[in-house]
């Protein structure tokens, strides 16, 4: 039932932001580059893009997604840092430890923010009041972690509106929204400014003359769902801007993939394949982990020539194994464009739980595949990551450093 | 850039055990070189686990100078293996 009226129901929704995190946790680390601009890097070279900046280096324009080289001009004194996913993973354990003392549902929506439900926490706890809980959160993140450790607090009656609200006043911020100062919050932010609101669905919008977010809030439900989003999106925005959660869904894991952006544009065919077979280990591992399996390979490679190309393939049978999974990523490489190439990636998808029941022709082949396999990870966990690995990407090690992916908390 | 030095150094540390949130803490360190170093600030400690070995990472300063020093939890062993005494100005 779609409603009118704002969620006039006690916010209770907490949305924790540790912004710039891996910057600030560098910061953290080594004292010497606080109040100093810093941006982390997964490789250091000048072509490679920005992972995170520090707030300092913000202030210098510089932001996420930048080349290494373009950040330099805008500021020399810039330190490049490489990422140390070890230290941030142990900052994300901290901090979810911390949300845990305060409720049982907490959701991570990424390495470096998360989410709290208070709804059914105790009356002793919430009777204290969010904010309270919130300045607290701040102090122990400094008193656990570090001193120099600060987040960003929003709290709303539902998760859209508490992230709106943690990013209000960065970078140590707390801030709450309700159905008394909604309008008077959103009228202080662009478009844009709302989260899933980016280029593309600002153009959408402002086709039909919402260009604020107060347009947006007093737009119909009948124009945001048949003309501007063409879909029950539209409904969803309208709920979710009143204040009404239409965004507590599990997602359910349904890729699994990573890429690679060379290290020369000039690597011959055969070092190209080497990092095509690394990628399929580390993806094979992945999966793995996570108890799946998989029927289809995507292999993708970003061209100087050709720009983007792309295969794929669904098998009949699904396969775990790093080798099956090279073996066809190999195959639909061969079909890839000749050429200089700066950008290769693979994914599996199709995923399934386990090997499932479905007798196969194979059904030998594919045991004794997975027990070896299971012996491999069993030996790779005891001994470290690479312990056992194919001898054709032997000593490729440094270029395919593992790195914290974006968005999803599955592999920390 | 950053101009951070890797190293291997096997150094002596003195650390002290407490209680409290950081309940090891280096208070100084003498490097092959004979050269002791005097820890002001812990800035970060964390777990970096390579299969089932632990090593313990400490990022100190010296309030002039960052360093990364390791510490096997297997071997009982320290080491010496970041410096960075001139981020680029």
């Amino acid at each position: 039932m779609l409603r009118e009226e704002y969620n006039p129901e006690q916010p209770l929704i907490m949305h924790i932001d540790l912004n710039s995190c891996f910057a600030t946790v560098e910061q953290q680390a080594r004292p010497q580059l606080r109040d100093r601009p810093v941006a982390v890097v997964n490789r250091r070279t000048e072509s490679t893009a920005i992972v995170t900046a520090s707030y300092e280096a913000k202030a210098h324009g510089i932001g996420v997604g930048m080349k290494v080289k373009e950040a330099l001009k805008l500021c020399p004194g810039l330190a490049i840092l490489e990422s140390d996913p070890p230290k941030y993973r142990y900052v994300y354990h901290k901090m979810l430890g911390i949300m845990k003392d305060y409720s049982a549902h907490i959701t991570m929506k990424s390495i470096d923010e998360g989410i709290i439900d208070f709804t059914q926490t105790s009356e002793a706890i919430r009777s204290r009041g969010l904010a309270d809980i919130g300045m607290e959160i701040k102090h122990r993140l400094k008193s656990e972690i570090g001193c120099a450790m600060r987040c960003n607090v929003g709290i709303a009656p539902n998760r859209f509106l508490a992230k709106t609200a943690a990013g209000l006043h960065k970078p140590d911020g707390l801030d709450e929204i309700t159905h008394e100062n909604l309008r008077a919050t959103l009228a202080t932010l662009k478009l844009t400014d709302l989260t899933g609101i980016a280029s593309r669905n600002e153009k959408r919008l402002n086709s039909v003359g919402i260009y604020t977010p107060i347009q947006f809030l007093d737009a119909d439900t009948v124009t945001l769902k048949k003309i501007v989003f063409k879909s029950v999106v539209g409904e969803w925005w309208h709920q979710r801007l009143r204040g009404y959660e239409v965004d507590d869904v599990a997602r359910t894991m349904k890729t699994v993939g990573r890429q690679y952006v060379l290290e020369s544009h000039s690597l011959p065919r055969p070092v190209i394949l080497q990092r095509l077979h690394h990628l399929c280990e580390s993806v094979g591992g992945r999966m793995r982990s996570q108890g799946k399996v998989a029927r289809g390979v995507f292999v993708y490679a970003k061209s100087y020539d050709y720009g983007y190309w792309h295969a794929r393939h669904m098998n009949e049978v699904p396969f775990f194994s790093n080798q099956a999974i090279y073996a066809q990523a190999a195959l639909l490489f061969a079909g890839a464009p000749s050429g200089k190439l700066k950008e290769i990636g693979v994914t599996c998808y199709e995923l399934e739980d386990g090997l499932g029941d479905q007798l196969s022709l194979f059904g030998d082949q594919l045991a004794r595949e997975q027990q070896v396999t299971s012996a491999i990870d069993e030996i790779n966990q005891r001994f470290g990551e690479r312990a056992i690995h194919a001898a054709h990407t032997l000593a490729k090690g440094a270029f395919l450093q593992p790195k914290i992916p974006f968005g999803s908390t599955r592999y920390l | 850039m950053n101009d951070e030095i890797f190293l291997n150094e096997r150094v002596v540390v003195e650390v002290l055990f407490e209680e409290g949130l950081n309940i090891c803490r280096p208070l100084r360190f003498r490097r092959p070189n004979g050269r002791e170093v005097e820890v002001t600030e812990l800035g970060l400690r964390h777990p970096s686990n390579n299969g089932l070995k632990t090593m313990h990472i400490f990022d100190v300063t010296d309030g002039g100078t960052d360093y990364r020093l390791e510490f096997d939890s297997e071997r009982l062993t320290w080491y010496l293996t970041r410096e960075a005494d001139h981020y680029a100005a």
